[in-house]
């Protein structure tokens, strides 16, 4: 359709294309800042995020609400079987209580004989998952804790069985934990019967294939795999899942921590760890009394003379 | 209805940026998606791109990329990269809006899926560039096949919910202008 000559259109066209531009401009600009300098955006983003997400909270509770009820209710068809399936359970966990205390006793007993320090007991803050990432390639969730009630960055979150991810990013109100699954999340993990040391890196799959593992033989599906600890930022020993074989013949991690319901989340308080920053120093010699400098030099001047 | 009163135009834009954000808000949502799932369409780019085919002035570029560099803040994207390719394609396709009115819708659909591949594809190049790493191949292509197969339901339901369509030949807007 050929248009008007004389409409106004024909005047502002060049004008709107430099505006474009501009934007266009603009934001690729944006997304260099944040290339470049990401920490500064990223505070931006979760100051946004702390401003924006607690104002939808009066809409997303009761849609939150109902479709847990839907949920709900869909078990409930199924009641019979999953009672029958409890009482199973119930019976092989009383065993393996039993089991459990005997253990503890034993351990305290030697734990005492060996004159063991433990590591200062971990608390924790409670928060209530607010919204999650939105996106399928991004793994994370919004907690309604945080720089307020004393969250940093890096602190381990389980729910009330396992590791579930860490925090990273902190507003006011707000703070986001990146899942273990998250394409983005690395933990340094110990395989418990072996002890190898392994990194769990998320790769946006359910579950997240074990790297590094020195030697793999000595690795099962099966066995237990815990935080170890290593580079000080997680504590140690927080249970993380299970090791699994994948289709593709690695081994992966099947988390302990219920990601399909992610309601409540416990955020550990890590305590800084001391930190030896300094390589040791050299032990000097005692100091030798300190002798006069003009009496040094004249003696070397007649020694020169006499030769 | 009256087509193209300016106060009509400003309640489309409003309404666009409702909607916009009612979607961010249900992708919010606490119900977990969980990771391995199926990634679904992405419904704000089909109905930025069946809008700017239909009517155009209720779709300004400024308003398409406040709403999207929103969404890239909100979802964990890297800030402004998503929002300046989706005003790039929505752009492309504003200028091509003449030309679909006389191609089948087919044709035009095929358009905007090449579109919309383009944009997704550039986005991938430029995390790859930048030495970012970004979602699997497989999981991008099946979220753009199923975005590419929601553009005729977002087309559909904006004529029959919000009734956006395509100007009859020889409509004209309050100022006597051809649309």
């Amino acid at each position: 359709v050929a248009r008007d000559r004389t409409s106004p259109d024909e005047f502002t066209r060049p004008i709107r294309r430099i505006l474009v531009a501009g934007i266009v401009l603009t934001l690729l600009a944006l997304f260099l800042l944040w290339r470049i300098d990401s920490p500064r955006v990223e505070r931006f983003r979760a100051a946004l995020v702390d401003r924006v997400v607690p104002s939808f909270d009066w809409a997303m509770a009761p849609i939150t609400k109902v479709a847990g009820m839907v949920e709900d209710f869909q078990s409930y068809t199924r009641i019979y079987e999953q009672n029958q399936e409890l009482r199973r359970e119930l019976q092989q966990m009383k065993a393996w209580r039993e089991a459990a205390l005997q253990l503890e006793q034993k351990n305290a007993r030697l734990l005492d004989l060996n004159n063991v320090r433990l590591d200062p007991r971990l608390t924790h803050v409670t928060g209530v998952v607010m919204a999650d990432s939105g996106s399928p390639f991004r793994q994370s969730v919004l907690l309604n804790v945080g720089a307020r009630d004393g969250i940093r960055d890096g602190w381990a979150t389980m729910d009330g069985i396992g590791l579930v991810g860490r925090i990273s990013g902190v507003g006011q109100t707000t703070s986001r934990v990146i899942l273990l699954t998250d394409s983005n999340s690395r933990i340094p993990v110990t395989v418990q019967p072996s002890g190898q040391k392994a990194l769990l890196s998320g790769d946006n799959s359910s579950a997240p294939p074990l790297e590094f593992l020195e030697k793999q033989d000595l690795v099962r599906p099966g066995d237990r795999v815990v935080s170890s600890g290593d580079g000080g930022v997680f504590p140690a020993g927080l249970l993380v899942g299970q090791v699994a074989q994948g289709v593709d013949g690695r081994l992966r991690v099947r988390l302990a921590a219920d990601y399909e319901r992610l309601e409540f989340l416990r955020v550990l308080r890590s305590h800084e760890s001391e930190r030896i920053t300094e390589p040791g120093a050299l032990i000097p010699p005692p100091v030798l009394p300190a002798v006069a400098p003009d009496a040094d030099a004249a003696a070397v001047v007649t020694e020169e003379a006499d030769g | 209805m009256a087509e193209g009163v300016p106060s009509t135009v400003w309640a489309y834009r409003a309404l666009f940026a409702v909607l916009a954000l009612a979607l961010l808000f249900l992708r919010l949502l606490p119900l977990g998606s969980a990771a391995g799932a199926w990634p679904g369409p992405d419904l704000l780019m089909c109905l930025t791109f069946a809008w700017v085919l239909r009517r155009p002035d209720y779709v300004p570029f400024v308003l398409i990329a406040l709403v999207v560099l929103l969404e890239d803040l909100m979802l964990m994207r890297p800030p402004g990269l998503w929002a300046a390719l989706m005003v790039l394609g929505a752009e492309f396709l504003r200028s091509r809006t003449s030309l679909t009115r006389e191609l089948s819708f087919v044709v035009v659909w095929v358009l905007v899926a090449g579109v919309m591949a383009a944009v997704v594809m550039g986005n991938r190049l430029v995390l790859a560039v930048t030495m970012l790493d970004q979602a699997s191949l497989g999981q991008t292509i099946i979220q753009l096949v199923a975005t590419i197969l929601c553009y005729p339901v977002v087309v559909f339901l904006s004529r029959l919910a919000f009734g956006v369509r395509k100007p009859a030949a020889g409509e004209i807007d309050a100022y006597g202008r051809r649309l």
